[in-house]
């Protein structure tokens, strides 16, 4: 029996070819997508699951008081792990965590070749045994034994050394801090948070040695015993803040630890985090929202196709029916015929996926690999889909045509038609209203992404670079180095700085008051040079930072933004200026002039409180110049700056950045939800269009000889070309109409992660609408145009 | 007796008004005959043989079967018992086009879980009785109509029913094919198979032995 139902299935789809092939590539590409979409799913969901003590292993995070908004931090300072790892028992291992000079790019001298490295991090020794650290030469256990040692991944080693020995050699950080290689250990999982690529002794340094309750830069992770209770250990360990903080200074509250495995997927809120490999389980939820969304389209073109083709199909029925089948061996027939085509739309859609996968990459930007592919969830995973597609895009089919009466045969009764027609019609809206949705959701993320792009920032991030200098030797070699640039003919301006906008600034607070306990939250950069000429800041009272400040001038001058202007009452700008500003610089400083506020940070976020200063005796030190230049041949000037570099510090590895392209990369994740759908929403489309494709052939067919008749009675080409295509257009205006207030609501609630956001406007849904009208009418007027074309007198002989 | 009908009235309304597609069908059928129903267009003849085939029902009126009384029965008992006497014969064949000459044969078979070795059996006495051993493996698009009569009466036949309705089954063949097929049928009623048809042709239902007249869905016994 079964054989017979794979033997009538099997030729069914064979000798209908179009049905099949609309079938099987709607399907394909379908899968494809949830195919290559589940395994990068499946890939972040596995995230930091290897460790053999993953389950109890956390991170604390710290909570912070009103003047930093109660955000959540996962770095805090270096005393809070030794604290904790002391006085809770429960701790069986504790790492502190914190990147080379605070995350700010490296530069690594070996022998006479220099580096970069941005995955230079300091930790403690437990980091091997709770990381599982599988050493390849060296041991953990003398790894940091010897002091100034550290320890390179495999990768690491093969870019600094080659296939040369690394163990003992030495690798010069930043000019300062000369280390010994004593192990490497093989790369750590892909699917990490951990993305050491090389770490040395924190204990080597004062950041290990001198611990403070101050300043929070260090992540802080834990090794629990087995089946601790970690709300209560949590709670002990927040009371260390009252036994070691002073009431004054308790600027956090509350210790939170967050399991390792969630540290990947869980830490929107979560601040100032290290780890370059940070998801997002949002992304995550709408990835697979928009792969399941694809797959229902296709899953409904099977029925749509499969229903439309029940005509052809009763015959078969019915004489089945007749010769004894009852209705359940009809559904088994149609379940098994669904089931052959699913596999076969499976089988092409996986090998597709393996193809598509650098494109999916480049579009999405999501890291995946071939073995991603073959993990066995996602092989179980087939399994599932292929059973579960078969029942839901079967079942319509199935149910409707196994129940077609044997009737069919004799009287040729065609009315059961009204219901499925309904039916089928609901479900190409449905289709359609998705891809409408999708239209205008894709429409609005691009016109949000250019808003971004082409708002004034309030200063000009174009046309400058910005190069790091801080591995200087000397700030001699710093001072020749810009008066090198400075004689270079492309060059307008070159400015000093701690920082590039919104990158490694200082966090300080302006007070009203000297006295005052609590104040606004503020960056402070220092700099040397005309910052305001460079980043073409607007100066609205007061003027610029001085140009040279005199010998044993102990002011320290400074530039701030409206923001904290407003911040501190003041009715004028420039009332302002000559003011003393209260900041943890001290009482020497004076506000010279206000600037218009401006975006250092994301747009995501409302401007902060910015403040430039100057002084002879700056706290903190200069890492950074931008230079602004002038060029039309960029390549040119970037090897001329590279030779000035050179020259002036030989032994500091040169690390650029285009500020522009530092503005760019904060909307990195929105541009890869832009392009992510796009290729969701093309794709829907194209699925549709398959259904309608199929559908319109398949109305044309049925009306074959009304067509004919028409013809012979005179109707033009145009004109039935109209009326096979006005129902379609019909459904899609249905569609539009369910559409466009669920794509607004959708999208007005995206915008609102943006602080500085564009309209939606009337003309989106317009665009969207007429697309999908046009894409729709183009679709079904092939198939129009060739059923008015044909011969009537064929036509209506064949009745 | 093998069956009866008793006052059957079948109609549909169209517009508000009740069109008569059979009325008042009196008529007894006894195992062994062979019966003609005879009538032109539209006189009900297809209706009825689709009443006595249980495919479709009536309103008014009574049906035994072999003693049952089909009129009272659920739908599911109604197929169970013509799928077990009753073999169809179609004027378009209606042979299943994905199927070769033998797996529509073989068919009926297939739904009555009869085992393998048994089917092949049957089969191929089956092919062997009607002369198409050579043409098993063809589908029916591959054959003349007359041949896919054939093949069509043979699938009737494989579940040994009791009773054969066949509507018009050589009205889309030429003279000479006819002939065979009712020279088949006579030869079938011979061996004991009730059969009933319905024609247009005189010469077809010269084969019966008793003719039934219908006129706009009522005997005419003129």
């Amino acid at each position: 029996m079964i054989r017979n139902y794979f033997k009538i299935a099997w030729r069914n789809i064979r000798s209908n070819k179009l049905f099949t092939a609309l079938n099987i590539a709607g399907l394909a590409i379908g899968l494809c997508v949830c195919m290559i979409l589940f395994s990068f799913v499946n890939t972040e969901l596995g995230f930091d699951k290897m460790y053999s003590n993953s389950e109890d292993i956390y991170r604390v995070n710290m909570e912070t008081s009103e003047e930093y908004n109660f955000e959540t931090w996962a770095t805090m300072p270096n005393a809070v792990g030794p604290a904790i790892a002391q006085d809770i028992p429960q701790v069986k291992l504790m790492t502190r965590l914190i990147k080379d000079d605070f995350g700010a790019t490296a530069s690594l001298k070996i022998g006479d070749k220099n580096f970069t490295e941005n995955r230079l991090y300091l930790a403690d020794s437990a980091i091997f045994k709770m990381f599982d650290f599988k050493f390849l030469e060296g041991n953990s256990n003398d790894a940091f034994s010897k002091p100034k040692s550290i320890v390179l991944s495999q990768s690491a080693k093969i870019r600094l050394f080659g296939n040369q020995d690394a163990m003992g050699q030495l690798i010069i950080v930043n000019n300062i801090n000369t280390l010994q290689v004593s192990g490497i250990y093989a790369d750590l999982p892909k699917n990490s948070v951990m993305d050491i690529d090389m770490v040395y002794n924190i204990m080597d340094t004062w950041m290990g040695t001198n611990v403070y309750w101050s300043n929070a830069s260090y992540e802080t992770y834990l090794q629990l015993e087995p089946n601790s209770n970690v709300s209560n250990l949590q709670n002990q360990a927040t009371g260390l803040i009252d036994k070691y903080v002073d009431k004054d200074n308790q600027y956090f509250t509350k210790f939170i630890f967050q399991p390792l495995t969630e540290i990947h997927l869980h830490s929107a809120h979560v601040r100032e985090a290290y780890s370059s490999k940070m998801g997002s389980i949002t992304a995550i939820k709408s990835l697979l929202f928009l792969s399941l969304l694809v797959l229902l389209i296709a899953c409904i073109n099977y029925m749509n196709l499969a229903t439309a083709n029940a005509q052809k199909r009763a015959k078969g029925i019915g004489i089945n029916k007749v010769l004894g089948a009852n209705r359940r061996q009809m559904l088994s027939l149609f379940y098994v015929e669904t089931g052959i085509m699913v596999f076969l739309s499976i089988a092409i859609g996986y090998a597709v996926s393996f193809l598509t996968l650098p494109l999916f990459k480049s579009i999405t930007g999501n890291e995946l690999s071939y073995q991603d592919l073959l993990d066995t969830p996602i092989l179980i995973g087939l399994l599932i889909i292929w059973i579960l597609v078969t029942l839901v895009a079967g079942s319509y089919p199935a149910i409707s045509m196994s129940n077609i009466s044997p009737l069919i045969l004799v009287n040729k009764s065609k009315k059961k038609g009204s219901a499925s027609e309904l039916i089928r019609k609901g479900l190409v809206v449905f289709q359609f209203a998705a891809s409408i949705v999708l239209i205008i959701a894709v429409t609005i993320i691009l016109q949000q992404m250019a808003f971004i792009k082409n708002r004034n920032l309030g200063y000009d991030p174009n046309g400058i670079v910005a190069v790091s200098v801080k591995s200087a030797e000397t700030e001699q070699q710093v001072e020749s180095l810009i008066k090198g640039l400075e004689r270079l003919v492309n060059v307008e301006s070159v400015s000093a700085v701690q920082s590039m906008p919104g990158a490694n600034e200082s966090g300080r607070s302006v007070y009203k008051m000297a006295t005052d306990g609590t104040g606004l939250p503020i960056a402070s950069c220092r700099t040397d040079g005309n910052i305001v000429n460079t980043l073409k800041l607007k100066v609205i009272a007061g003027n610029e930072l001085p140009e040279t400040i005199p010998e044993g001038d102990s002011i320290i001058y400074s530039l701030i933004n409206e923001k904290i202007l407003n911040y501190l009452d003041y009715k004028t700008p420039e009332d302002a200026i000559g003011k003393i500003i209260h900041t943890e610089l001290g009482s020497m400083a004076i506000i010279t002039g206000v600037v218009e506020n401006f975006n250092f940070n994301s747009l995501k976020e409302s401007v902060g409180g910015y403040m430039y200063y100057k002084s002879r005796k700056a706290p903190e030190g200069i890492r950074t110049l931008l230079v602004r230049y002038n060029t039309q041949d960029l390549s040119k000037f970037m090897s001329q700056l590279q030779q000035t570099f050179n020259e002036a510090l030989p032994n500091t590895a040169f690390d650029y950045q285009f500020l522009d392209r530092h503005v760019a990369q904060l909307y990195a994740s929105e541009e890869k939800t832009a392009s992510t759908a796009t290729l969701f929403s093309v794709l829907a489309i194209f699925i549709a269009c398959l259904g309608l494709f199929g559908l319109a052939a398949f109305t044309a067919e049925q009306r074959t000889k009304e067509i004919g008749v028409r013809k012979v009675l005179g109707a033009t080409v145009t004109g039935i070309t109209r009326l096979l295509s006005k129902d379609f257009l019909k459904l899609v205006l249905v569609a539009f109409v369910i559409a466009a207030p669920v794509a607004y609501l959708i999208m007005r609630n995206w915008l609102l992660d943006f602080a500085y956001r564009t309209e939606i406007s009337w003309w989106v849904f317009a665009f969207a609408g007429i697309a999908a009208l046009c894409i729709a009418l183009i679709t079904v007027s092939f198939q129009a145009i060739k059923a008015a074309m044909a011969n009537p007198v064929k036509s209506l002989r064949t009745e | 007796m093998l069956l009866e009908l008793n006052n059957i009235f079948k109609w549909v309304n169209q517009g508000g008004k009740r069109i008569f597609l059979l009325s008042d069908i009196n008529l007894k059928i006894d195992e062994g005959e062979f019966i003609s129903i005879m009538g032109p267009s539209g006189s009900g003849k297809s209706t009825l043989l689709n009443v006595i085939g249980m495919l479709d029902g009536f309103q008014e009126g009574e049906y035994n079967f072999m003693g049952e009384s089909v009129h009272t029965m659920k739908e599911k008992n109604r197929s169970k018992l013509y799928k077990e006497y009753i073999g169809f014969v179609f004027q378009a064949y209606h042979l299943i086009d994905e199927l070769t000459v033998y797996e529509n044969i073989e068919t009926p078979l297939l739904y009555k879980d009869i085992n393998s070795s048994e089917r092949k059996a049957l089969v191929a006495d089956m092919l062997d009785r009607f002369n198409i051993v050579g043409k098993k493996d063809l589908f029916p698009s591959q054959l003349s109509g007359g041949q896919q009569q054939l093949v069509g009466v043979a699938r009737a036949l494989i579940t040994k029913p009791k009773l054969i309705l066949a509507d018009e089954p050589t009205g889309n063949l030429n003279s000479k094919q006819s002939e065979e097929i009712m020279q088949l049928f006579k030869e079938l009623n011979q061996e004991g198979v009730t059969i009933i048809q319905a024609t247009h042709s005189e010469t077809n239902a010269a084969y019966g032995s008793r003719v039934l007249h219908l006129l706009d869905g009522r005997r005419d016994f003129n």
